[in-house]
């Protein structure tokens, strides 16, 4: 399968970047890690003149320091995560970029790409929701900051505007307090696209008893990767422990909005939902325990 | 469209080319410097048929632009053995009859390399986790997997070969 014709650019910093994108308007594409575009590209599915290049603009690589609010540069690559992510207090993060397609994937693969994609079975996308992450945004006109929540309109459409480029995602400051964790169903148990996911994020009283906070994301449910409110709810206040972390997952369950198709009913997956949800509470909250002492 | 002269280190020599900025590094590879043991198959990363070296890691050259792949280290089944001699890895295909039609086996083996260079004792889910961006229609991956093991344990220096 041949690529069409395009030029290419491979600017050295953020403003020349930019100036690129600015230049040629809807006719440029941002390039990444090129596992979405460059497919996109060989399927029709993308057109364009200009791929931008944003390999060497080195701030899109750069993390916060241990102790620092987290912040992950666009650029940063979904094997990085499975390596890194725990070290910073991510696991639900490292979790989700370990089971993301295969090694040769998870190689080139981007946060930026993976939030700019913006599929509804995203797997950084739903980690980073339940994280309560906040995209960072830089256009001819400045800097800006969006929810992620905000950030995804709906399956494949972002908030993003034309010439703007992802700086970076910024997991909420207190997500290291808390525990994290992800679950991903496929067909298959790797290189696989998500049948349902569920990333979950817990925070622990002083008491290491007593949920303080809690954030269900799931993936592949609904138009976007979904925030289950009612799940939290279900949590918060409560001990936490099989009853709280079934009615959770109950909650989660009610949520979903899944659709029927060749790959698996509707039914199949709410129900899974509840399984995901359950097990990957359990797994963060053990870590929220360990954020805690 | 501009064309771009770029250089290619492949298997520790360098390649000057000029190129369309929309030639992959598998084409680049295959069809500008002849190196024809890197297959492709999909062409959108499914297979890893075209699965390369790049400063050690995988990846799906089909999906990766020949000039992004300049200025840094690429490894392709041609660089793995020491002139007639196969790698350990390759020998261990070989012996296990892991290789039937053989299109995956470049791929499959240098997916091998890169999970062996991470972790020289792997299990066999690990084995079959680091090879899960490869596929092959033939053997069934039983016989894979079992080479893959037994090169592990070679390269240990556990066991050697005959
Ligand atoms: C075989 C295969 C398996 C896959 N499996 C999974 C999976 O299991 N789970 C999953 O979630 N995804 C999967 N994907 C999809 C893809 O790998 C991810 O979405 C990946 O994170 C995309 O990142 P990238 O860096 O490759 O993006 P690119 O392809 O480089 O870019 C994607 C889009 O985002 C834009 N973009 C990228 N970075 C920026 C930026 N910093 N600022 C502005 N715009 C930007 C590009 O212009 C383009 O439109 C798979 C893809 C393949 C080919
Ligand atoms: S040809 Fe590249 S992954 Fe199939
Ligand atoms: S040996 Fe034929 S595809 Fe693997």
């Amino acid at each position: 399968m041949l690529l069409p014709r395009f030029d290419y650019q491979r600017p050295r910093d953020l403003s020349e970047a930019l100036g690129l994108l600015a230049q040629a308007g809807d006719q440029a594409r941002p390039l990444a890690g090129g596992t979405d575009l460059l497919v996109n590209l060989k399927l029709g599915k993308v057109t364009c003149r200009l791929v931008v290049d944003l390999d060497g603009v080195a701030e899109l690589k750069d993390v916060s320091g241990p102790g620092e609010a987290p912040s992950l540069g666009a650029l940063l690559s979904a094997a990085w995560l499975a390596k890194q992510a725990g070290g910073l207090g991510l696991m639900g993060l490292a979790e989700a970029g370990g089971v993301l397609g295969s090694p040769q994937v998870r190689n080139r693969a981007t946060i930026g790409g993976n939030l700019c994609t913006a599929r509804p079975a995203g797997d950084l996308c739903t980690a980073l929701l339940a994280l309560d992450a906040r995209v960072v945004l830089a256009g001819a006109s400045g800097r800006r900051e969006l929810p992620v929540e905000q950030f995804i309109t709906g399956p494949g459409l972002t908030a993003i505007a034309p010439g703007e480029i992802l700086l970076a995602a910024r997991p909420a400051p207190g997500a290291t307090a808390g525990g994290s964790a992800f679950e991903k169903l496929g067909l298959r148990r790797t290189m696989e696209i998500a049948l349902v996911s569920a990333a979950v994020w817990v925070q622990s009283e002083a008491d290491g008893r007593t949920v303080k906070a809690a954030r269900v994301a799931l993936g592949a449910v609904g138009p976007t990767p979904l925030l289950a409110r009612a799940a939290a709810t279900a949590l918060v206040g409560r001990p936490a422990g099989t009853e709280a972390f079934a009615a959770a997952a109950q909650a989660a369950a009610e949520a979903a909005r899944p659709i029927d198709d060749h790959r698996g009913s509707a039914e199949y997956r709410r129900q899974m939902v509840a399984v995901l949800t359950r097990r990957a509470l359990e797994r963060a909250w053990s870590r929220a325990l360990e954020a805690t002492a | 469209m501009n064309k771009l002269a770029l250089t290619l280190n492949v298997n520790g020599q360098d390649y000057d080319l000029l190129c369309e900025p929309s030639r992959t590094l598998a084409q680049a590879l295959r069809e500008d410097l002849g190196l024809t043991g890197t297959k492709v198959g999909c062409g959108v990363g499914d297979c890893g048929a075209c699965t390369v070296l790049v400063d050690g890691q995988t990846v799906n050259s089909c999906l990766v632009l020949a000039t992004q792949a300049a200025g840094k280290a690429i490894v392709t089944i041609e660089g793995l053995a020491d002139g007639p001699k196969l790698h350990p890895i390759q020998e261990a295909f070989v012996e296990h009859g892991a290789i039937q039609c053989g299109f995956c086996s470049p791929g499959m083996i240098l997916s091998a390399k890169a999970l062996l260079d991470a972790n020289p004792a792997p299990s066999e889910l690990e084995i079959r986790q680091g090879l899960s961006g490869n596929l092959c229609r033939c053997t069934g991956y039983q016989k894979i997997v079992q080479a893959v093991d037994s090169a592990a344990r070679t390269l240990r220096g556990e066991r050697t070969v005959g």
